[in-house]
């Protein structure tokens, strides 16, 4: 397991050097630079000229990028190109509110979507079924904008339940989770209708099943066929999901975070863009292909324990 | 032996007795209808400004309201029901069958060539689908070939790895071995057997990320990246709603019904798909 | 659980109470400059404004240069040629933290600063200082090129006027720009990308000891977020939205007011001369008088937007308020446009930022040329990769918006010098490659009869409007709105700093 582990981190190592090179090829594709947001819209082209140089973003690419290269091999992700502040500092400031939400998502989404998805299989086509699939629809419909701001109206403004701007102002334990309870349902429910229609449909597969029906057919309890012997078999498309949802979480993360007003990776890494911060940009994607590659570990993992079909190696 | 194949006019029975997907099926293609009928029932030119009527409420001239330019939604719904169908079928579409395609090949094949596509996905996969759709746009530039190019990347990396652990798991199974025994050629097997196996699992996750892709337009208009004005989009209503949802709500609940609506039916049409090509049978 | 989570958000709602913190939401993702001299957004420019000071002062609330008072300079005289300026400082005034006493040192630190271009984003300014030096410590003189009749704007607690402490500056380098040290009502704590800046009351302000003990300035850029926010009476004060509904909306509010403030942003359409067909003239006023102010006016709101009165804003030094702008009339419109060689219209380009309310403005114009046959296509782009592109003169037309240094001068001769013209070294934002004043613009610069100079600026007006460089379309007033239970102290009718000014009378009940 060790083994599997570690040789997963070093086959990473290749996708994050792709990862920081598409990266920066793609933002010095795209127009313009960050000396506008460094000396304002009232500068002038060599004042803006001039600053290029001293950032050295007036080098050949390939320089830049060696540099870069460089610094990234020694532990270095620099600084700021906006703020000057060290990348890892930014990074270590937002990291925890974007570990917190996304695991608190997909509690939610897990939590709320299998058991959903279990009843949608043994009701099928009854009412049971059609409200559990049009429910876990209407996350994946709403825009994450629209449906955080419902969300805040009925549950923030109206009941006064939760704050408006969802960032603990105090450290404790309480105030966290008060500020987590609305971007996390938020987040959550895009990923319940995904978990639940995997479910529900490995579910109507798995008791199809011959040995499932064969239990059935001993008589078994249906509550311990369903739960005990054809969820395992869910499991896999499950952990699938979750696994490509870790991604898909931190990206759409931003539209919550953007709600909400929490600090987030993905809200930096917009900002970072927005204001063509390329040293912070990099540093940050470094940072956020780095925890999916580790989600990807860990799904690969739990392949192992839920499918022994699958082996892990 | 896989069933697929042999129980095709019974899986077509089996699907038209199936109450969910008819109901699917009528919502899709009527939202299709309103889209293509758009030029002759939209009651109102969607880009016609009207400065006396800005976010007016639904009333019986405007059923839907109208929106900060005093345009009627109604009229803007219809017609962006054209635009956003397209954006998510054609991406969809694109990300779906280079996916799958890619994926089953990495999943039969093995060695390096797993081994190289697995890493391309690897790639792919980290970046968060959001920030690389928002990267590919800024780098294009927003144009509709663009959108849809953007997305259909996005869905790309999903598709192989559910269609490449898919096709792991069903390689152990039996029946891939008896084909190999009886010397179909590999693609025959790739193609003929292994994809109908696991159609299911790519057909539910395509209907659900038809309803990404019509998201992920209106979340690339939100952060200002959308198909550009006045064009109308679902996503863009929804985005221009959102500045006035607290003064003008319909604004924005209209067209994300609209997205509910298509989301249901396409799902409807997923599952009743699943049920008639389940190479298993009812249960 | 819930009345948990309930307990949550009543501890929450009580701290800042305690504490009598100033909560205020303004409309961005992030501030990026708190260095004075580079701070030129909304966002940066109110945090500034409570954390330094000049040697004069706009009078809080007002825009005026002729409200200028005394800051950090008590008193001062002028020579008779006009050239030589005296400013006596105020005697122990301390900078924040550690970092002293300020002296005439720091002011001729500061204003040496402001006029270099390798720091201060303001140094075109001060092109007319000739030394600024410092005699004893409390006092600095100024000698000037030529006579600058609005010198005191120069040295007034805006843009390049603030007083920086040279100790900070040169121990902090790079990190200034986000851990600011001045000498005002209140001092920096603590910065949290995409989240707040947290200022603290400084005890030994010069004017006294602030009412309130710190100011918490959220940032959050979503307006309905913003606005549930205030609601939900999380936020104190809150940056508002140019639409009239939103100011009626908040308005209805019993415990609310709403601020509606100059200085106006002008939003001016350029017109690029060097793009075919609008090097023909006639092109350019045909899409003059197809463009109505007033409807742009009526779909903003008369309380938020108001119709500009020639191409630079309402009152400022040197405005002409009866410029003769081409009056709206589509016929004429179309008239032109057919003796041009265009009877059946013609297509245009603009490169348009995604940021909403130039989005809504620009969507605006779109329909009012429609109605002429003039198609108005919008390539609409992220903020930063629409500046690059209207600097590389790629965009046909080019909305901007913006407020300047309420003197002529700034404006025409960023928007309207050839000198000025994008793809120029020199280059600002001059998108119409207009070149029809310069004579008068370079002439008013160093006139020193105040008539002689605004008969100048006057004249530079005209040609550019009949060059049709641009169309004004509208401007937009600074909307803002706070709870009655804070008293700023004074009376908020001007942001000059685009926010509040937080003064040490500002009070929290």
């Amino acid at each position: 397991m060790i083994q599997f582990i570690l040789k997963r981190l070093l086959l990473a190592v290749p996708t994050l050097v792709a990862v920081l090179t598409v990266v920066f090829v793609l933002v010095r594709v795209v127009p313009g630079d960050p000396t506008i947001v460094i000396l304002g819209d009232q500068a002038s082209e060599a004042a803006r000229a001039d600053l290029r140089a001293r950032l050295g973003l007036d080098r050949p690419i390939l320089v830049q990028y060696l540099a870069f290269m460089g610094e990234v091999a020694t532990g270095d992700i620099g600084r700021s190109l906006t703020t000057n502040r060290p990348v890892l500092e930014d990074v270590a400031h937002v990291l925890p509110y974007t570990i917190e939400l996304t695991l608190a998502a997909l509690v939610i989404g897990v939590g709320i979507g299998v058991p959903l998805g279990v009843v949608a299989a043994r009701r099928r086509d009854g009412l049971a079924d059609w409200l559990a699939r049009i429910v876990s629809l209407a996350g994946v419909s709403f825009p994450a904008f629209v449906s955080g701001i419902l969300l805040l109206i009925v549950f923030a403004v109206e009941l006064r339940w939760f704050p408006v701007i969802s960032t603990p102002r105090t450290g404790s334990l309480l105030d966290r989770l008060g500020a987590l309870v609305l971007p996390a349902l938020n987040l959550g429910l895009l990923m319940v209708a995904y978990v639940t229609r995997v479910t529900r449909s490995g579910m109507l597969k798995a008791l199809s099943e011959d040995y499932v029906r064969t239990a059935r057919a001993k008589g078994m309890p249906g509550r311990i066929v369903v739960w005990r012997h054809a969820l395992r078999n869910v499991l896999v498309p499950v952990v699938t999901v979750v696994g490509l949802y870790l991604g898909v979480l931190i990206g759409n993360a931003v539209l919550t975070e953007i709600v909400f007003n929490r600090p987030g990776l993905g809200k930096l890494i917009v900002t970072a863009l927005t204001q063509r911060d390329y040293s912070l940009l990099q540093g940050l994607m470094v940072v956020s292909a780095f925890a999916i590659v580790i989600a990807n570990v860990l799904t690969d993992i739990t392949y192992g324990f839920v499918d022994p079909r699958v082996s892990a190696s | 032996m896989s069933a697929a194949l042999a129980s095709a006019p019974s899986a077509w029975r089996r699907a038209t007795r199936s109450p969910g997907l008819v109901v699917g099926l009528a919502v899709v293609v009527a939202v299709v209808a309103l889209a293509l009928a758009a030029p002759w029932i939209a009651p109102y030119d969607p880009n016609e400004q009207d400065v006396l009527s800005p976010l007016a409420p639904p009333s019986a001239a405007h059923w839907f309201g109208t929106d900060f330019f005093g345009r009627d939604v109604l009229s803007r719904v219809i017609w962006g029901a054209r635009i956003s169908l397209s954006v998510g079928f054609l991406a969809t579409a694109a990300g779906v069958v280079a996916g799958t395609v890619i994926g089953i090949v990495a999943g039969y094949c093995g060695g390096w060539t797993d081994r190289l596509i697995t890493a391309a996905t690897d790639v792919l996969l980290s970046f968060p689908q959001l920030i690389m759709g928002l990267l590919l746009v800024a780098v294009l530039g927003p144009s509709i070939g663009n959108l849809i190019l953007a997305i259909a990347v996005t869905a790309v990396p999903a598709f192989i790895r559910i269609a490449r652990g898919s096709t792991l798991a069903m390689r152990q199974r039996d029946f891939v071995d008896a084909c190999r025994a009886l010397g179909f050629s590999d693609l025959r097997i790739m193609f003929g057997h292994l994809l109908p196996n696991i159609m299911d699992e790519v057909v539910v996750l395509a209907s659900l990320w038809l309803a990404t892709a019509i998201r992920t337009e209106s979340t690339l208009a939100f952060i200002g990246l959308g198909v550009p004005p006045p064009t109308a989009t679902w996503g863009g209503i929804v985005r221009e709603g959102f500045d006035n949802l607290l003064d003008a709500p319909w604004l924005s609940i209209f067209p994300s019904l609209a997205i509910l609506a298509v989301m249901i039916g396409l799902n409807l049409i997923g599952d009743g798909l699943r049920d008639a090509t389940d190479p298993r049978g009812a249960p | 659980m819930r009345r948990l989570f309930f307990a949550g958000a009543l501890i929450a709602a009580a701290c800042p109470a305690a504490a009598k913190t100033l909560t205020i939401g303004m409309a961005a993702a992030d501030v990026s400059q708190l260095d004075p001299f580079r701070a030129t957004t909304t966002q940066d420019k109110p945090v500034v404004s409570w954390i330094f000071n000049g040697l004069v002062r706009f009078k809080p609330g007002s825009t005026s240069l002729e409200t200028l008072e005394p800051d950090l300079a008590e008193s001062w005289t002028r020579s008779e040629d006009g050239r030589t300026w005296t400013f006596r400082l105020r005697k122990g005034v301390k900078f924040h933290g550690d970092y002293g006493e300020m002296t005439a040192d720091d002011v001729v630190f500061s204003l040496r600063r402001a006029a270099d271009p390798k720091s201060s984003s303001f140094a075109t300014d001060y092109a007319a200082f000739e030394t600024v030096e410092a005699p004893d410590p409390y006092t600095v003189r100024i000698t000037l090129r030529q006579p600058v009749p609005s010198l005191l704007g120069l040295v007034a607690n805006y843009h390049g006027g603030n007083v920086l402490s040279r100790r900070a500056v040169e121990a902090l380098g790079a990190d200034f720009r986000l851990k600011p040290v001045g000498t005002g009502p209140f001092a920096f704590t603590e910065y949290r990308p995409n989240e707040s800046v947290r200022l603290t009351a400084n005890p030994g302000y010069f004017r006294g000891a602030p009412k309130l003990d710190g100011i918490l300035y959220r940032l959050i850029p979503a307006d309905a977020a913003r606005d549930l926010a205030f609601t939900s009476g999380e936020l104190d004060v809150v940056y508002g939205r140019q639409d009239q509904r939103w100011a009626e909306r908040f308005a209805r509010e019993a415990d609310v007011s709403v601020d509606i403030v100059r200085p106006a942003e002008l939003a001016l359409l350029h017109l690029n001369a060097a793009h075919k067909p609008l090097d023909d003239r006639r092109v350019r006023l045909a899409i003059a008088s197809a463009i109505s102010q007033d409807q742009i006016v009526q779909f903003k709101g008369k309380s938020v937007t108001e119709p500009a009165v020639s191409i630079i804003p309402k009152g400022y030094l040197g405005t002409d308020d009866k410029a003769p702008l081409p009056p709206y009339d589509p016929a004429r419109a179309k008239a032109l446009l057919a003796e041009a060689g265009f009877p059946n219209g013609l297509t245009i380009t603009a490169i348009q930022t995604s940021l909403p309310t130039m989005l809504t403005a620009m969507q605006i114009v779109q329909g009012q040329l429609k109605k002429a046959g003039i198609d108005l296509k919008l390539d609409v782009v992220d903020h930063q990769t629409f500046h690059a592109q209207i600097r590389k003169d790629m965009s046909d037309v080019v909305y901007y918006a913006a407020a300047r240094f309420p003197v002529a001068d700034t404006y025409l001769t960023q928007f309207f010098d050839s000198a000025s013209t994008v793809g120029k070294p020199g280059a600002v934002t001059n998108f119409s490659h207009c070149s029809g004043a310069d004579a008068e613009i370079t002439a008013a610069r160093t006139e020193a009869n105040p008539e002689t100079q605004k008969a100048l600026w006057k004249e530079a007006q005209r040609k550019v409007i009949e060059q049709v460089c641009a169309v004004p379309l509208s401007e937009g007033l600074q909307v803002w709105a706070h709870r009655r239970s804070v008293d700023f102290g004074y009376d908020f009718k001007g942001a000059i700093h685009l926010g509040p000014v937080i003064t040490e009378a500002t009070d929290k009940k």
